[in-house]
C-alpha cells in the first residue's frame, strides 16, 4: 500500500483535493475537509437507520413465514360456517377419487319490486356502489319502471349481501338460490360442462347427466362420480398447453382412456374456458375438440388397416408390399413421406409409416371388409360417449377404390379423437371394444365389451406399435420408465380454397402403455403446429404430439401406481447392437418364422 | 504506470495483497446460498441436473469469476467508469424499447447469440447496479454543502427517472419500483435533507390515483387480488393460494428433499423461478427456509460492514447501495410468496433460475468486494480528464 493511502485514515478526498486545488486558499480546504468528515458521519448514521430497517424487514418476513407455515388448515372451516342450508335440486359432481368438480353453494340473489322503490336514482346509485359491473343507467330505468318484479343481480357474494342489507333500501329484497360453482375452473371445462343461471345443464356432463343429478339430489344427495381423475387431467392439460405454446399451435386435444374399461381418465380440449363464467367464453373455447370435432387423423389409421388385414389372415409379420414407386390411381398419386423405394414388410410399413404399403394393404382387404371393420370398431357411427357434444364421422358416400386406399392411411375419413382412442384401445387391449364413458366403472371386473379382433391380432399390433416407438416415427415418445406402443399421424388440413393445405397440419400421436399389458391409451392431437428451430422446422406428429405423450406417460404412470419396469413383450425377438442393427435383427427373425 | 498515476494518484494495493485481503467470507456465504439454489433446481426438475441445475451452476461459476475479477479492479477505476456503465445500461434499455416498438410486442430482454454462449440479457437488471454506481459517483463528487440544496437533487432525480421511464414502458412495474427504491436509498444515505423525502412521499400519495388509472388490467387485477385473495381464488389468486398451501404443508422440517408434492405435481406455478422459495419451504420446512433467510441476512450484514469500514464516500454509497438492492430482491420475493405483498415478478437472488439476474448479482458482489479490498484507498472527488 502506498504512503498516501496509509496516511489517509478516513478523510477520503484530501490528497486529491490538495493536488488539484493547491493554488486555492488554505481555509477553504479546511472547511471542505470538515464538511467531508461531517458528510461521512451523516452517511454512517443513515446507514445504521437503513440497517435497522433491514433487520426489521427480515424479522417481519421471518415472522410471517412462521405464521404461514404453522397455520392450521383453514379452508374447511371457512366453507362450513356459511350457516345456510344447501338448496336441493342438483347433486355435486366429483372425480373418481371424490375430488369436487361441481357443487352448489347457497347464494342470495337480489331483486326489486320497482313499485315499492321510493327513489329510483338514489337506490340505483347505492346498489351500483356495492355491485361492480352493474349498468347504472339501466338499473335506474328498471327501478323507475312499473313492473312488479325485476332481477338486479343473481348469485351475490355473502359480503355483497351484507352490505346491501345494511343499506336498508325499501323495495329491494333477497331470494335464496343456489349457485353452481366449479372449483377446478378451466381444468374440467369441457368434460364437466356448465349450467345456466337457473342451474339447468347446458353442456358437458352437467347436461348429459341432468336427470341423474336431479334424482340424486332428491334421493340422498350423494355426489355423482365421473371417470375423470383430476390429477391426470392436470397433467394432460399442462403438457398439452406447453406443446401448443412451444409450437405456436391453434389448439389441441388430449385424452387418456382406461384401456380395459373405456373410462375417460382425462379429456382436455384447448383453448378452454372458465365454466364459472361460461357466458364470457367465445365459441372456439367452448368447442370440445375431443368429442365434437371430426378430423382426418392420418397415419394413426395404419394401425387399423394392419388390424383388419391381420385379422382377415391376409398378412403376417413376414409378408409385405411393394413400395418401390409412387402409386398412381385415377388422377391421384400416393407417395411416401420418406420413401424407401423398395419392398416393405408389414412391420416396416408401420415403422416407416408407408402410405403406399398401407394403401396396397387396404386394397387387399377390399372396400366391403374395410367398411365392415371400421363400423365394428365404432369409427363410422358417433361415439357412444354420454356427452351431448358428439361429432358425426364424415366418410365418402360412394366408396371407390381410391377411397379404400386413402382411408387405409387415414385420409378421406374424418372421425372424433375420442372414438379413435377407443378403437385404438380395442386394437391393443386383447381385442375388446368398450364404449368410452365419462362415468366411473365401479366393478373390479371389466365392463362387457364387444370383441372386434382376435387376441392374437391384438398381440401382434402391440408388437408393431412398440416397434414404431422404438425404431420408427414415434421415437420421441420413449420414456425411461415404461414400454410404450403407439402410432404417429400427420394430416394436412383441408384448405378452404380446395384441396389440402401443406403447411396447415393436424399432428397426432396415439399410444398405449405399458405395452405388454396396456392400462391406458393416450391420444394427443395438435392443431396447426408451426415448425420451430428445436424441431428443425418439423411440425409432424412425431415431433410435436409424440414427445407430449411421452411426458404425460412419465407423469401419470407413477400416479396410477404403475411400477417403472422394462416389461418386455413376449413376442419381441431379442436383438443387440445399435437401433438400426436391432431393427434389422428383429425383422430377420420375423421373416425366419 | 505513469499514466495510471497521473489519473488516479498513488498506487493501490498489489494484486497479491488484494487476493489475500479478498472478502472470502462473502464468497463463502454466496457459495452456500447458491448451493442451496442448485439443490432446489435439481429437485424442481424432479431430480435431474437438466434443464435448470446444470445451466445455473455454469452461470454461477462464470459469475464467481466475474465477481473476483471486479473485486481486483481498483476502486478509482470503478469510480471512473461509473457514468460509462450507467450510459451503457441506459443505451441497452433504449435498445430494448426500440426493438419492442419495432413489432416484437412487449420485450424485456435482448437475445445474445454468440457461438457457445446463448442467453437473454435483461438490461433492467444491469441498470439496478449501474444506477447505484452512477449515484454513488455523483454524491461522492458533490460538494457537501450542496447536498442539502435542491440544485443537488436535480441530477440524481434525472439519473433515476430516465431508466424508470424506459422500464415502465416495457411495461415492468415491479422492476421500476425496485429501481426507484434503490436510487432513493442511495440519496438518503448521501445525506439529502429529510424534508425532501417527506415531500416526495406526499407527491407519491397524491399521484396514486393517476398511477392506478395508467396501470394495465392485469396489474390492477393483481393488486385487487392481493387486497382480497378470496376474490378470485382460481384465477388471479391461484399462484398465491397454491403457494400458501405448499408453505403450510411443509411444517417444521419439511417433507424432505425431492419429496415436495405441491411442487412436483406441478400445482405450484413458476417453481424454478419466482416461487422457488415456496418449494424450498415445502421440502426443507421452516428450518430450511429460516436458514436461507439467515444466509441472506448475513450477506446483507456483510455489505453493511464493508460500507461502514470504507474510507471513501463513493465506497460507502456503492457498498450500501448494492447491499440494499440485494436486500430488496430478497424481501420482495419472500414477502410475495408468503402473501405479504402483491405478486410481482422478482426472482429470489442466487436461488431462482435466471441468467442476467445471477450475473448482475455476482457483479454487484464484485463491487462490494472491491470496496472492501480498497477500503483505505482515497478516491479523488473528481476524476481527471483523459482517455476514459
Amino acid at each position: 500500500m502506498s504512503d498516501a493511502a496509509a496516511m489517509s485514515d478516513i478523510v477520503d478526498t484530501a490528497p486529491a483535493t490538495d493536488r488539484r486545488a493547491g493554488s486555492r486558499e488554505r481555509p477553504a480546504t479546511l472547511r471542505l475537509e470538515g464538511a467531508v468528515k461531517q458528510a461521512a458521519d451523516l452517511c454512517r448514521a443513515r446507514m445504521v437507520v437503513l440497517a435497522a430497517c433491514f433487520v426489521a424487514a427480515f424479522a417481519i418476513v421471518g415472522g410471517r413465514l412462521v405464521e404461514v407455515m404453522t397455520a392450521p388448515d383453514a379452508p374447511g372451516a371457512v366453507l362450513s360456517d356459511s350457516g345456510m342450508a344447501l338448496p336441493a335440486g342438483r347433486a355435486d359432481v366429483v372425480d373418481r377419487n371424490g375430488v369436487l368438480l361441481a357443487t352448489t353453494l347457497p347464494a342470495a340473489s337480489l331483486y326489486a319490486e320497482p313499485r315499492r322503490v321510493l327513489d329510483a336514482a338514489e337506490t340505483a346509485r347505492a346498489l351500483a356502489a356495492v355491485l361492480p359491473g352493474v349498468d347504472l343507467a339501466g338499473l335506474e330505468r328498471d327501478l323507475a319502471g312499473d313492473r312488479g318484479f325485476v332481477w338486479i343481480k343473481r348469485g351475490l357474494t355473502p359480503g355483497q349481501q351484507a352490505e346491501i342489507h345494511a343499506l336498508g333500501l325499501p323495495g329491494v329484497a333477497f331470494r335464496r338460490e343456489g349457485r353452481r360453482v366449479y372449483p377446478q375452473g378451466a381444468l374440467t371445462s369441457h368434460l364437466v360442462g356448465f349450467t345456466d343461471i337457473d342451474r339447468r345443464g347446458l353442456a358437458g356432463a352437467e347436461r348429459a347427466l341432468e336427470a341423474d343429478l336431479q334424482a340424486r339430489a332428491a334421493e340422498d344427495g350423494a355426489p355423482l362420480a365421473l371417470s375423470l381423475d383430476v390429477r391426470f387431467q392436470q397433467v394432460v392439460r399442462e403438457e398439452l398447453a406447453a406443446t401448443i405454446e412451444t409450437f405456436k399451435a391453434l389448439g389441441g386435444t388430449g385424452i387418456v382412456l382406461d384401456a380395459r374399461t373405456g373410462e375417460i381418465m382425462a379429456m382436455v380440449s384447448l383453448p378452454d374456458f372458465d365454466p364459472n363464467r361460461a357466458g364470457e367464453a367465445d365459441v372456439d373455447a367452448r368447442f370440445n375438440r375431443a368429442t365434437l370435432g371430426v378430423y382426418e387423423l392420418g397415419s394413426v389409421f395404419k394401425v387399423f388397416t394392419a388390424g383388419m388385414a391381420l385379422d382377415a389372415g391376409l398378412v403376417d409379420l413376414a409378408s409385405g408390399y411393394d413400395a418401390s414407386a409412387p402409386l398412381r390411381v385415377a388422377r391421384y398419386t400416393i407417395r411416401d413421406y420418406k420413401p424407401k423405394n423398395r419392398w416393405l414388410s408389414l412391420p416396416e410399413i408401420l415403422v416407416y409409416s408407408s402410405n403406399i404399403g398401407a394403401a396396397l394393404m387396404a386394397l387387399d382387404v377390399g372396400a366391403a371388409r374395410q367398411q365392415e371393420f371400421l363400423r365394428r370398431v365404432g369409427l363410422m357411427t358417433p361415439s357412444g360417449v354420454e356427452l351431448p357434444e358428439v361429432g358425426q364421422p364424415i366418410y365418402p358416400s360412394t366408396w371407390r377404390e381410391i377411397n379404400t386406399m386413402t382411408i387405409g392411411f387415414g385420409h378421406g375419413l374424418a372421425v372424433t379423437p375420442i372414438q379413435t382412442a377407443s378403437a385404438f384401445a380395442a386394437m391393443v387391449n386383447g381385442g375388446m371394444l368398450h364404449r368410452p364413458t365419462v362415468l366411473r366403472w365401479r366393478s373390479e371386473r371389466p365392463p362387457p365389451g364387444t370383441r372386434v379382433i382376435s387376441e392374437e391380432t391384438s398381440a401382434t399390433l402391440r408388437l408393431l406399435t412398440h416397434l414404431v416407438v422404438e425404431y420408427g416415427s414415434g421415437r420421441k415418445a420413449r420414456v425411461a420408465e415404461y414400454q410404450i406402443g403407439g402410432k404417429t399421424g400427420t394430416a394436412e388440413k383441408l384448405d378452404p380454397a380446395g384441396g389440402y393445405a401443406e403447411d396447415r397440419l393436424l399432428s397426432s400421436f396415439v399410444a398405449a402403455f405399458p405395452i405388454d399389458d396396456p392400462r391406458y391409451v393416450i391420444l394427443v392431437s395438435i392443431d396447426e403446429p408451426q415448425g420451430i428451430e428445436e424441431s428443425f422446422g418439423y411440425a409432424t406428429g412425431g415431433w410435436t404430439a409424440a414427445p407430449t405423450v411421452g411426458r404425460i406417460i412419465s407423469r401419470i404412470g407413477p400416479l396410477a401406481g404403475l411400477a417403472p419396469r422394462g416389461g418386455v413383450l413376449a413376442n419381441l425377438p431379442a436383438a443387440r447392437g445399435d437401433a438400426d442393427e436391432r431393427l434389422e435383427a428383429i425383422l430377420a427373425a420375423f421373416s425366419a418364422r | 504506470m505513469a499514466v495510471w498515476r497521473r489519473h488516479f494518484g498513488p498506487d493501490g494495493p498489489t494484486v497479491g495483497r488484494k487476493l489475500g485481503d479478498m472478502s472470502w467470507g462473502l464468497v463463502a456465504l454466496v457459495l452456500l446460498t447458491a448451493g442451496l439454489g442448485f439443490a432446489m433446481l435439481y429437485s424442481a426438475a424432479g431430480g435431474d441436473m437438466r434443464p435448470w441445475a446444470m445451466a445455473q451452476t455454469i452461470r454461477f461459476v462464470l459469475g464467481l469469476a466475474l465477481m473476483i475479477t471486479i473485486a481486483l479492479v481498483d476502486i478509482r477505476l470503478l469510480h471512473r467508469v461509473s457514468y460509462v456503465a450507467y450510459g451503457a445500461a441506459l443505451l441497452l434499455l433504449v435498445a430494448v424499447d426500440l426493438k419492442g416498438s419495432i413489432g416484437m410486442g412487449a420485450q424485456r430482454w435482448i437475445a445474445i447469440d454468440l457461438p457457445g454462449l446463448r442467453f437473454q440479457l435483461q438490461p433492467s437488471e444491469i441498470m439496478k447496479i449501474a444506477l447505484v454506481l452512477a449515484l454513488a459517483r455523483y454524491f461522492h463528487g458533490l460538494p457537501p454543502e450542496r447536498t442539502g440544496k435542491w440544485t443537488g437533487l436535480l441530477a440524481p432525480l434525472a439519473l433515476i427517472a430516465a431508466p424508470v421511464a424506459l422500464v415502465l414502458r416495457q411495461p415492468d412495474f415491479g422492476t421500476a419500483a425496485l429501481i426507484v427504491a434503490g436510487g432513493v436509498a442511495v440519496m438518503f444515505l448521501a445525506g439529502i435533507a429529510l424534508r425532501w423525502f417527506a415531500g416526495g412521499l406526499a407527491v407519491a400519495l397524491v399521484s396514486l390515483p393517476a398511477v392506478w388509472v395508467s396501470l394495465h388490467g392485469y396489474q390492477k387485477e393483481r393488486l385487487l387480488t392481493f387486497l382480497d385473495p378470496s376474490r378470485d381464488p382460481l384465477g388471479a389468486g391461484w399462484n398465491i393460494t397454491q403457494s400458501k398451501i405448499a408453505l403450510g404443508s411443509g411444517g417444521v422440517f419439511g417433507k424432505g428433499f425431492l419429496e415436495g408434492t405441491q411442487s412436483h405435481l406441478h400445482f405450484l406455478p413458476e417453481r424454478h423461478t419466482d416461487f422457488i422459495f415456496t418449494m424450498l419451504a415445502e421440502e426443507l420446512g421452516m428450518a430450511g427456509a429460516l436458514l436461507l433467510i439467515l444466509l441472506y441476512l448475513s450477506i446483507v450484514a456483510y455489505g453493511f460492514g464493508v460500507a461502514v469500514r470504507s474510507g471513501s464516500q463513493f465506497g460507502r454509497l456503492l457498498a450500501m447501495g448494492v447491499a440494499f438492492a440485494f436486500f430488496l430482491y430478497v424481501f420482495v420475493n419472500i414477502a410475495m410468496v408468503t402473501g405479504l405483498i402483491p405478486v410481482v415478478g422478482v426472482p429470489l437472488p442466487l436461488v431462482s433460475y435466471g441468467g442476467t439476474a445471477m450475473l448482475t448479482l455476482m457483479a454487484g458482489f464484485g463491487l462490494l468486494a472491491s470496496v472492501h479490498v480498497h477500503r483505505d484507498v482515497p478516491v479523488a472527488r473528481q476524476s481527471g480528464g483523459g482517455p476514459l
